[in-house]
């Protein structure tokens, strides 16, 4: 092939190439709240988060649709969970200075009211912990294994799925997601 | 979907598992490819080994910089096992020096090494493109056809396995080119044209893409830029070989039919 040649190629490849980004751009920023609106709720990023009402271990219920208009942190756990028992602590601490800006809940799964309560009261937990008590919730949420952690923004849209603990900075980091 | 294969009391998350495997079969390959190439295979594990480790120290430092304030009280928490606290880009960045480096120390060629280099990086893309569709991953956009994939209850594009083929085939290219003697650099060249060229015409049947600038698709933006400069540099190898005198005949059969599937 001649320069010229080349050149022409380079010249088409740029313009198909770019006509083909311009008819394919989306929408900007902002727009992606809308986008999830046609989605089925689903445990999956981008889609509406599950809607519940669990009772928690105070007795009140918890519906999740009610915190719309906050972002939340939606985290399942056990007491025999190793990792869990450690982020727990970080949990509180978040729950402590995010007061009122974004609501942390902590679902346990399937366990008896009464352990959970001295569990909470061993570590000085004090955030939301509504009972999963026949495990309908983690299967709503498709959790495989604990804990796992889902961040909802302010829409009720999941921007976040981490399984695995927590720690102070990974939680910081997720956080960004939905509370920047 | 499979996002944890559960073997016994085991649950393994697929997709990490998968980018695994593609690490291990992007370097076998590449090791095969540097022995065509006439170089020593094992500088290939060695790149891959000294780039993955400067990789993940550098990604955990940018981490512990990012969210000081969380690292101050519990110092101990940098050197833990913990797999969500990375940084990509840093990671990166760091894992390419410490490559380059490599390649100087030891004198290697470096279009040498890219040319053995580039059909294993592109078979390991397309493993995890699998590995991304058994997992949930990178979902694609929503379209009810008859290979559509049902995933939280909607039916969507398989994007990962079309992306997936995209490097297979930009791959074979690649390696087709490495095998027939073409000058140093174009197999990398042919496998950077035909791996931009997948993303810039595949972004679009995934369900999210980073956008930049009013809604363009980074993505694409990047695959199409890429496949330019590939495009750019194999014309210049071309022009820089036709223009001193004639061609010697098999190189020229070579190039031309890569440079030929490549455009």
């Amino acid at each position: 092939m001649s320069r010229i040649r080349w050149n022409i190629l380079l010249a088409l490849v740029a313009l198909v190439g770019a006509a083909w980004i311009w008819v394919n751009r989306l929408p900007d920023a902002g727009a992606a709240a809308v986008s999830a609106a046609g989605l089925p709720p689903a445990p999956a990023i981008g889609h509406p988060a599950p809607d519940f009402t669990l009772v928690d271990v105070a007795g009140e219920p918890v519906t999740l649709t009610a915190l719309r208009g906050q972002p939340v942190v939606l985290n399942f756990w056990a007491t025999w969970c190793p990792p869990c028992r450690a982020e727990l602590p970080e949990l509180q601490a978040a729950s402590e200075r995010l007061r009122g800006q974004v609501a942390i809940i902590g679902v346990n799964q399937v366990e008896a009211a009464e352990r959970v309560r001295s569990f909470a009261a061993d570590l000085a937990l004090t955030f939301t912990m509504p009972l999963d008590e026949r495990g309908q919730v983690s299967r709503a949420y498709n959790v495989r294994s604990l804990p796992t952690t889902f961040f909802i923004d302010r829409n009720g849209v999941i921007r976040r799925i981490q399984s695995g603990a927590l720690t102070e900075a990974t939680l910081a980091q997720a956080l960004e997601s939905v509370y920047p | 979907m499979f996002p944890v294969l559960q073997i016994g009391p085991l649950a393994i998350q697929t997709y990490p598992l998968a980018l695994l495997l593609a690490g291990w079969a992007a370097l076998a390959i590449a090791a095969r490819g540097a022995q065509r190439q006439g170089l020593d295979g094992d500088h290939l594990y060695n790149l891959g080994l000294y780039g993955f480790l400067a990789g993940v120290v550098a990604a955990r430092i940018g981490h512990v910089i990012t969210y000081w304030s969380s690292y101050r009280g519990q110092l101990l928490e940098i050197f833990g096992f913990n797999t969500q606290a990375f940084l990509l880009w840093p990671g990166l960045a760091a894992g390419l020096l410490v490559a380059g480096w490599y390649v100087r120390r030891h004198r290697l060629p470096l279009a040498r090494v890219l040319d053995a280099a580039a059909p294993g990086v592109l078979v390991g893309v397309a493993i995890a493109g699998v590995g991304a569709l058994l997992a949930g991953r990178f979902p694609g956009a929503a379209a009810d056809l008859p290979w559509s994939v049902d995933l939280w209850g909607v039916r969507r594009h398989p994007s990962q396995l079309y992306e997936a083929a995209a490097a297979l085939v930009a791959a074979a290219f690649a390696a087709r080119a490495q095998r027939g003697g073409a000058r140093p650099g174009a197999a990398a060249l042919i496998a950077l044209l035909g791996y931009g060229l997948g993303r810039w015409l595949l972004e679009p049947f995934r369900a999210e893409s980073a956008v930049i600038l009013g809604g363009l698709r980074l993505a694409q933006v990047l695959g199409l830029a890429a496949s330019l400069a590939a495009l750019w540099g194999l014309a210049r190898q071309r022009m820089a070989h036709l223009t001193p005198s004639g061609s010697s005949s098999p190189e020229v059969s070579a190039r031309t039919s890569g440079e030929g599937d490549g455009g």
